[in-house]
C-alpha cells in the first residue's frame, strides 16, 4: 500500500514526538504503532495524542468508541486525523 | 526478578474470596478477623514463596532472621488489610480509626488545578486512599489498575461497589493514559502504584534496602508528560481498627531532560525508592510485595 502524504508527516510527527531512533520512511501503515509493532505503550500513546492536538487541532479523548481503532496503525490515524483535523 | 510476581496467582479461590466478603459483611469484622488467624496459617504453610519472599525482606530489614511468629504476624497484616478492603469498598469508613497526615500538602498542590498524581505502592493498604475522597466530597479519584492480572479483585470491587468499579482506569490499552489525562485536566487524583514492574512495562534499576530492585518508571513519564505534580501516598495498618495515612510533597514537575532521559528517570525512581525504604523501615509488617523483589536475590 502506498503512504500518502498525511501518513508521511504523521510518521515524522511520531518520531519527533518521541524521539525515536528509526526513520520515519520505516514505519509501516498497516502495521501497529502500540504492543508488538513499534513498541510504544500508553504514555507515549498520550504524548503523540497532545502533539496531534497542537499539530492538526484534533483532540483524542478516550470516550470515542473508535479509539482503539484509531491507534491500532499509522493508516487508521492518518484516516481519523483528516476526518477531524481543525488546521 | 521484578515481574515474579505476576506468575503468581491471585491466592485464594474465587469461592473463598467470595465467602471472606460474605462473611464480613454478614457476621461483622470481629468474626471474620478471627477467622484470619487460621486462614494466615494455611497460606503461610501453603505458600513456600511468599513465606520466602517474606522472610527475605524481613531479613534485609532487620538483619536476622524471621521467626515462625514474626511471618505470622507480617502475614496476618496483610489479611487485615485484604478484609478491611471490603470495608473501605463498602464505604464503612466509620469502623476505622484513619488517622491522614499531610492533606493540606495535597490540598496544597491540587489548588494549583492541574491534577495531582498520587504515588502509591504495595507498602500497606492503597484502597484507603478513598478515605481522602470522603473528608473532600469534590475531588475526582481514579485509580489506576492491572486487573487483568487480579480478577478475582475485580469482580470483588464490581460486586461490593460498581461505583467504585467505575473510577478503575485498567491499563494495557493505547488510550489508558487519555483516562488519567482527562482526570487530571478535570483537577482529579490518580492513583497509581510506584513499586511493582508490569509485562513490557519500561524500568530502571534501584538501589532499596542495601540491593538492587527493578522500579516502574511509567508514573515519573507520565508525570513529565502530563506537567502535574505528584504527591506520595503511604496507607499503613496500625493493628486493630488503626490505619495512619500520610501524603507527601513529591514533586511540583517532573522534568526529564532530552540528552540525559535515562540518567533523570533513574535520579527521580531513586528518590521515590529511598523515601519508599524509610517509610517502610517504620512500618516492616507493611511490606506486601510477596516475590522475588531484588535482582540480587538468587
Amino acid at each position: 500500500m502506498v503512504t500518502s502524504l498525511l501518513e508521511q508527516d504523521i510518521a515524522k510527527l511520531i518520531v519527533q514526538t518521541l524521539k525515536l531512533k528509526v526513520d520515519p520512511a520505516t514505519i509501516q501503515s498497516e502495521a501497529a504503532l502500540f504492543g508488538d509493532g513499534l513498541g510504544l505503550d500508553s504514555i507515549d500513546a498520550l504524548e503523540l495524542s497532545l502533539a496531534i492536538s497542537q499539530t492538526y487541532g484534533y483532540q483524542l479523548k478516550s470516550s470515542d468508541p473508535e479509539i482503539k481503532a484509531i491507534f491500532s496503525s499509522l493508516r487508521a490515524l492518518a484516516k481519523a486525523i483528516e476526518k477531524n483535523r481543525t488546521k | 526478578m521484578s515481574l515474579d510476581w505476576q506468575q503468581h496467582q491471585e491466592r485464594g479461590s474465587h469461592t473463598s474470596i467470595r465467602m471472606m466478603a460474605w462473611v464480613a459483611q454478614s457476621l461483622g469484622r470481629p468474626v471474620a478477623r478471627a477467622l484470619l488467624y487460621p486462614i494466615c496459617v494455611y497460606f503461610l504453610l501453603g505458600s513456600g514463596a511468599a513465606r520466602r519472599a517474606i522472610e527475605q525482606f524481613r531479613e534485609r530489614v532487620f538483619g536476622r532472621p524471621a521467626s515462625w511468629c514474626d511471618l505470622f504476624h507480617h502475614y496476618h497484616t496483610f489479611a487485615s488489610t485484604i478484609l478491611d478492603r471490603v470495608y473501605f469498598l463498602r464505604g464503612r469508613y466509620d469502623l476505622f480509626e484513619i488517622q491522614v497526615h499531610g492533606l493540606d500538602e495535597l490540598d496544597r498542590e491540587l489548588a494549583k488545578g492541574r491534577g495531582c498524581v498520587i504515588l502509591g505502592s504495595h507498602l500497606g493498604s492503597f484502597e484507603v486512599v478513598r478515605a481522602v475522597g470522603l473528608s473532600h466530597r469534590h475531588i475526582e479519584i481514579r485509580i489506576l489498575m492491572d486487573e487483568q492480572n487480579a480478577p478475582l479483585i475485580r469482580g470483588l470491587i464490581q460486586e461490593l461497589n460498581p461505583a467504585v468499579a467505575e473510577t478503575v482506569i485498567q491499563v494495557g490499552g493505547a488510550e489508558t493514559m487519555l483516562h488519567v489525562k482527562e482526570c487530571l485536566d478535570r483537577g482529579g487524583v490518580v492513583g497509581i502504584m510506584g513499586d511493582r514492574v508490569m509485562q513490557d512495562e519500561q524500568s530502571v534499576v534501584c538501589t532499596f534496602l542495601g540491593g538492587e530492585a527493578r522500579f516502574p518508571t511509567g508514573a515519573m513519564r507520565l508525570a513529565h508528560v502530563v506537567r502535574t505534580p505528584m504527591v506520595l501516598f503511604f496507607g499503613l495498618y496500625r493493628g486493630g481498627n488503626r490505619y495512619e495515612v500520610y501524603l507527601e510533597s513529591f514533586s511540583e514537575e517532573v522534568q526529564l531532560s532530552h540528552e540525559q532521559r535515562a540518567t533523570d528517570l533513574k535520579q527521580w525512581m531513586q528518590r521515590y525508592a529511598d523515601r519508599l525504604e524509610a517509610v517502610c523501615r517504620r512500618a516492616p509488617d507493611n511490606w506486601f510485595n510477596f516475590y522475588e523483589f531484588w535482582d540480587d536475590s538468587h
